[in-house]
This record gives C-alpha cells, structure tokens and sequence, in this order.
C-alpha cells in the first residue's frame, strides 16, 4: 500500500518533468510545469545529496567524484561537471537562498538534480545559441548540449533541473 | 579570491613587448568581477599584445568566458591583440562549444604565443 502510494507519487513527479522540447509559457509568469518533490529512484546507487550557497567548486569535485565512480568517462565528466557548475550559477546569481544537489545513478545513466528557489522564466531559455558578443545566456545553452537530457521544471516556488548522461554513449 | 590567483608580468619577444596573465585555479561566477577587474586593468595600459596562460586554469564557466570575451573586444578596439594558451580539457571544452577559440586565437605556448 505504502509501495503503491509511493510509486503513484514518482509517477506524478515524472509526468510533472516531463515536457515538450520547446515548453510554452504558463499563465502565471513561469514558463515551466509546476516542480514536484522528486525523491532519488530507489534502485539507484550512492544516492547523495549536498547544499549549496557559493561554494560551486566542492560541487564541481563532488560531480567529477560520481560521474567517474558511475562510469563516465573523463571527458563526458567535464561535460556534466560544466553543466552542473552552470546550473549552479544561476543558483548563485539569482536565487536568494542555497540550492540543493542530489545526484544518484544505476546501470544506464547518472542523473544530477539541482534544485533552488529561483524561477526561470523565459520558455526559451537554453534553446537559443547565443551570441558570443551578448554578455549572458550562454549557462543553460552550454547545459542543453553537452547533457543527454534536461528536465526543467519551474514556477513561482522554485525550479528543479535534472540533468542526465548516459553510462554507455562515449 | 582563494579560488582563482592571477599574475601579470611584462615580458618582451623579440623587441616586442607583451603583457603576460597567468590564470590559476577555477575560475566562475563567484570570481568573475574581481577576473574582470584585474583584466580591464590590464587592458587599460593599452598593451599591444596580451597573452593568457591558462595551463594552471582547471576550469571555467560562462560568466568568466564572458569576461575574457569582454577582454577580447576592448583589445580589439585599441588596436591589440588576445592569445590564449594552452588550456585544460574542460576550459578547451568551453572555448570550443561557444566558439570563442574561433574568435580568439589559442596556441600551445607562450613562446608560439607570442612569436604570433
């Protein structure tokens, strides 16, 4: 019964994430779906969690620490320690509280999940490239390439990104 | 900026004189005003050319990339130049994604550097 209310709740939180590639603005201001309370898959190894406020090297140490013990290899590593480190930043720049960490991993994949109580609100954020001569916007582009898959869900309470990489692409 | 330790000397190649910024460390959002600062200053006294040494840099993230591409125009403007040289994996990654190795020249040593 526990089993079953808490697989229903994944269930939501999942459908929740998940979204069309080009998300559309919501009535609200915010331009993603809602963000749930997503736990760690259960199955997953190691799962760890870690806040954060400024200190975005010990995260960069921590992500190169479990993408190498999940199997990435080192430059796949760099890729999702750059995106982690760019996510993080917009904790840092925008929201006005720590942001939290949790990363877990099986068999298939490494997921990063950053959450924080900023809310992203421009629906195209991290689908444009940006110019080279604009002075931002370059995080979420960065992130959006070298992840195999982002998830962005935000609104007025917060946005959680989770950002996955593959164990067995190279 | 326990993080991130920037050296400028003047050196000289060939009775040419260069500005040479060593950057070490990490470099990103929580450092980028005083990387910025420290560069402008530097662009300010007009060199012709400046070479940055990013083989003690382990990383770096948009908002310093941002900085060195503020640099690279400034330079631009005042007739000088930027060369980059020998950046780690992940600052190459960077440089490479956005391009900016396109538009800043990156070599593999301060001598190459600055024989231009």
């Amino acid at each position: 019964m526990a089993a079953d209310a808490e697989t229903a709740r994944r269930k939501t939180a999942a459908e929740a994430l998940a979204r069309p590639p080009v998300p559309q603005a919501a009535g609200d201001g915010s331009a993603y779906p809602p963000a749930p309370p997503v736990p760690s898959p259960a199955a997953a190894h190691d799962p760890m969690s870690y806040t954060y406020t400024t200190d975005l090297a010990a995260i960069r140490a921590v992500v190169h620490r479990y993408a190498i013990k999940a199997g990435l290899s080192e430059a796949r590593a760099i890729d999702l320690v750059l995106a982690v480190s760019e996510v993080a930043a917009n904790t840092v720049r925008h929201a006005k509280s720590p942001g939290s960490l949790q990363i877990w991993y099986d068999t298939k994949e490494i997921v990063c999940q950053i959450q924080d109580e900023g809310t992203i609100t421009d629906p195209l954020a991290g689908h444009r490239r940006p110019s080279l001569r604009a002075s931002g916007g370059h995080g979420l582009w960065i992130v959006n390439e070298v992840c195999d898959r982002v998830e962005i869900a935000s609104d007025q309470t917060g946005t959680t990104i989770r950002l996955h990489m593959d164990l067995h692409r190279f | 900026m326990d993080l991130l330790t920037v050296s400028v000397t003047a050196r000289e190649s060939a009775g040419e004189a260069y500005t040479l910024v060593e950057i070490v460390g990490e470099a990103d959002v929580t450092n980028t005003d005083d990387l910025r600062r420290l560069l402008e200053a530097e662009v300010s006294q007009q060199p012709r050319t400046m070479i940055v040494d990013l083989s003690g840099l382990r990383f770096m993230d948009s908002s310093a990339l941002h900085a060195l591409l503020r640099v690279n125009r400034s330079m631009d403007r005042q007739g000088g130049v930027l060369a980059l040289v020998s950046p780690q994996p992940a600052v190459a990654k960077i440089l490479r994604l956005t391009t900016a190795d396109r538009l800043i020249p990156v070599f593999d040593s301060v001598a190459e550097a600055a024989a231009g």
